[in-house]
């Protein structure tokens, strides 16, 4: 009886320690699942950020500025375009050709 | 000395200890157990939800979870707005650290003169001062490095406008509170602005988040917002609208460029702009959204409706001939003038030509009550159906009380009021085969089905003398474009000053659509008070309209209708060389 009272008191021990360990580790790793998602948040953040930076770059305004004054370009009328018409039974020579 | 007993001889033993004496002990040490069982009894069973609440208050916290705030975003997908992080800058003066080597370059960085900033930090009574709001992150970084003690930061979000002043009106802006002001934020702020969710949490004592407890309300995020804009043909016709009006020395303008099939607004416009993320020094001017929320006489861009809706009557013919001469004619004492005297024309010649007597004679072969039926199924004198703050009615009185002067008036745009958005639509009429369409900022790809108000027949009849109008002997030529055949109706209208007409104060209008045969699209443009010496219609507005549709219809993939005369190509060859 003494014996069987001695094995229980050493297993309610271990496990109230395996508990707090238990407790600890799930806290552990619930810091660190915590510092991830702010993380993941900042990044998603600084992406729109960067996606507003990159679009601001490309404004039709910039674009046009910069094709006209370093590219030299022009703006293209109907009488310099020559126009495509696809679908139907296009014949473009070599690439594509029928299946 | 000492007269030491043995405890076993102890007197003390041999005396007789009563028997209440033990007893009280063990009844006090039993009130003692009583006393904490109640105790225990009371913490966890009565009085349990007071004692759980003040535990949690000491480690739990319930964080916000911030909801960001939808994009707003062209046809195309391309960001017309957008919030990003921008922390502000508080202090607490009292604790700033006053080490001038690192306050000079914190003004530096926020771009503040360093007296501004001493004049802030100086008030050292105040427990809270803001430093500087919503500046960009990279300075915040810049700003947290330096390590300034008693300078700290607040998340915050501002909106950017990468597209500037060109889109202004359209997209519009919000508060420093993030609250949608003008524009579509403000339309579609509750769509915009999502809902902040919120977390309840346990803290260690260091401050870390260590568990979640209870629910979790995850933040939902505004709704982004697809427009019916196109960037690119928005730009376009903000710059040409600009030109123009810096050219004609006038004071504002606007146009607008609707999809004639879907009803869409691809480009909405005005000059004077602003930059809606510095809005300093802002005019209501440059703030105010002309070519929804003022309203003008439309002039002779009315022409082809009164034309219209004789045809849809039956009243005439395209070829019916309208006698013009003299160039007056007088109602009950008030004379209409051209201003050249056009003899005998056709209806068509009316349109060309844009004779006010020859649009009062076809008015007159109407009744009052069905000339105003048709301008109120083409939606004069009601707000139009868009989702946009300040959005005007216009007026159009009831027919009971015309007379008769007013009724040949309106015939040719005076006497009735709308705004320039209000006449584009209005032309849907002729462009979608009789069906005035409901026009929308937002995108829809779908073939936009309406109202009927003419026949097909009444609509390619309309379209043919607008194509008139812009042709050779029109007075819109000028908005003829290389490639693609165009119809439109110029207007000059006098400002009204008080009670009568300025003589020397005008609004030039052109209204049009193109391809004439199968039009994709209406331009109509507006110039106040062109003040350099043109100021007809069809010399200040229809060169707008002209470049605008020639790119927008280039923009859209549209195959040139007309053939292209090639020697512009060879003479611009030739010029690049």
């Amino acid at each position: 009886m003494t014996r069987l009272n001695l094995v229980l008191l050493v297993a309610i021990v271990l496990s109230a320690l395996y508990l707090v360990h238990n407790q600890y580790e799930s806290r552990r790793l619930f810091m660190a699942l915590d510092k991830a998602q702010a993380e993941a948040r900042k990044i998603e953040l600084e992406n729109d950020r960067l996606q507003v930076e990159k679009r601001a770059q490309a404004t039709p305004s910039r674009i046009e500025r910069l094709a006209r004054t370093q590219l030299q370009m022009r703006n293209a009328t109907p009488s310099i375009t020559q126009y495509v018409q696809y679908g139907g039974n296009a014949q473009v020579d070599g690439a594509g050709g029928k299946p | 000395m000492s007269r030491s007993v043995l405890y076993t001889s102890s007197p003390l033993l041999a005396s007789k200890t009563p028997v209440w004496r033990s007893k009280f002990i063990v009844a006090v040490v039993a009130l003692g157990f009583l006393g904490l069982a109640a105790r225990a009894a009371y913490i966890q069973v009565v009085a349990n939800a007071f004692f759980q609440r003040q535990g949690e208050v000491r480690f739990a916290r319930t964080l916000e979870l911030p909801a960001s705030r939808g994009r707003i975003l062209d046809r195309n997908g391309l960001i017309l707005a957008s919030s990003v992080p921008a922390p502000s800058l508080w202090a607490i003066p009292e604790d700033v650290d006053r080490d001038p080597v690192k306050l000079r370059e914190l003004a530096r960085l926020i771009e503040m003169p360093l007296a501004e900033l001493n004049k802030k930090l100086e008030d050292e009574d105040k427990s809270f001062v803001w430093i500087k709001r919503q500046v960009d992150e990279p300075v915040a970084r810049k700003v947290a490095e330096l390590g300034i003690k008693g300078i700290y930061q607040r998340k915050e979000y501002k909106r950017q406008y990468p597209e500037g002043e060109s889109a202004a009106h359209v997209v519009g802006f919000t508060n420093v509170e993030d609250q949608g002001q003008e524009g579509i934020e403000l339309a579609f702020n509750k769509d915009l602005g999502g809902k902040p969710g919120s977390r309840r949490v346990i803290k260690d004592r260091l401050g870390r988040v260590v568990e979640d407890v209870g629910e979790q309300i995850p933040p939902m995020d505004g709704r982004d917002i697809e427009l019916s804009i196109d960037s690119k043909v928005q730009f376009f016709a903000y710059q040409r609208l600009r030109e123009a009006v810096i050219a004609n020395k006038a004071k504002a303008g606007s146009v607008v460029v609707i999809d004639s099939s879907t009803g869409e607004v691809l480009a909405l416009a005005n000059y004077p702009s602003y930059q809606p993320d510095k809005r300093q020094n802002l005019s209501g001017e440059q703030l105010r959204n002309r070519a929804l929320t003022d309203t003008f006489e439309p002039g002779s861009t009315m022409k082809p409706i009164t034309v219209g809706m004789a045809l849809e009557a039956g009243r005439i013919t395209p070829q019916t001939i309208i006698d013009t001469t003299p160039g007056r004619l007088t109602i009950t004492g008030s004379t209409i003038t051209d201003t050249h005297n056009y003899g005998v024309l056709t209806v068509e010649g009316v349109i060309q030509k844009s004779s006010n007597v020859g649009a009062t004679k076809i008015a007159q072969r109407m009744s009052p009550h069905e000339m105003w039926d048709t301008y109120s199924a083409l939606g004069f004198g009601q707000k139009p159906q868009i989702s946009f703050p300040g959005a005007v009615s216009g007026r159009v009185r009831p027919y009971k009380s015309w007379r008769p002067i007013e009724q040949a008036t309106m015939s040719y745009g005076y006497g009735l009021s709308a705004s320039l958005f209000q006449m584009v639509r209005s032309y849907t009429a002729f462009a979608h085969d009789g069906e005035i369409i409901p026009a929308t900022i937002l995108k829809n790809d779908t073939r936009a089905s309406g109202v009927k108000v003419f026949s097909p027949q009444t609509a390619t009849a309309v379209r043919k003398m607008l194509q008139m109008a812009a042709g050779p002997g029109g007075t819109g030529m000028k908005a003829q474009t290389v490639g693609y055949s165009v119809g439109g109706k110029s207007g000059t209208a006098h400002k009204q000053v008080g009670k009568g007409y300025a003589s020397n104060k005008y609004r030039s209008w052109f209204t049009g659509m193109a391809p004439i045969d199968k039009p994709r699209i209406i331009v109509g443009v507006m110039v106040d008070e062109p003040s350099a010496g043109q100021y007809y219609g069809g010399t200040v507005a229809a060169p707008v309209f002209s470049e605008v549709v020639q790119q927008t219809l280039r923009m859209m993939g549209v195959q040139p209708d007309l053939s292209v005369k090639p020697q512009v190509m060879a003479q611009e060859v030739e010029e690049s060389f």
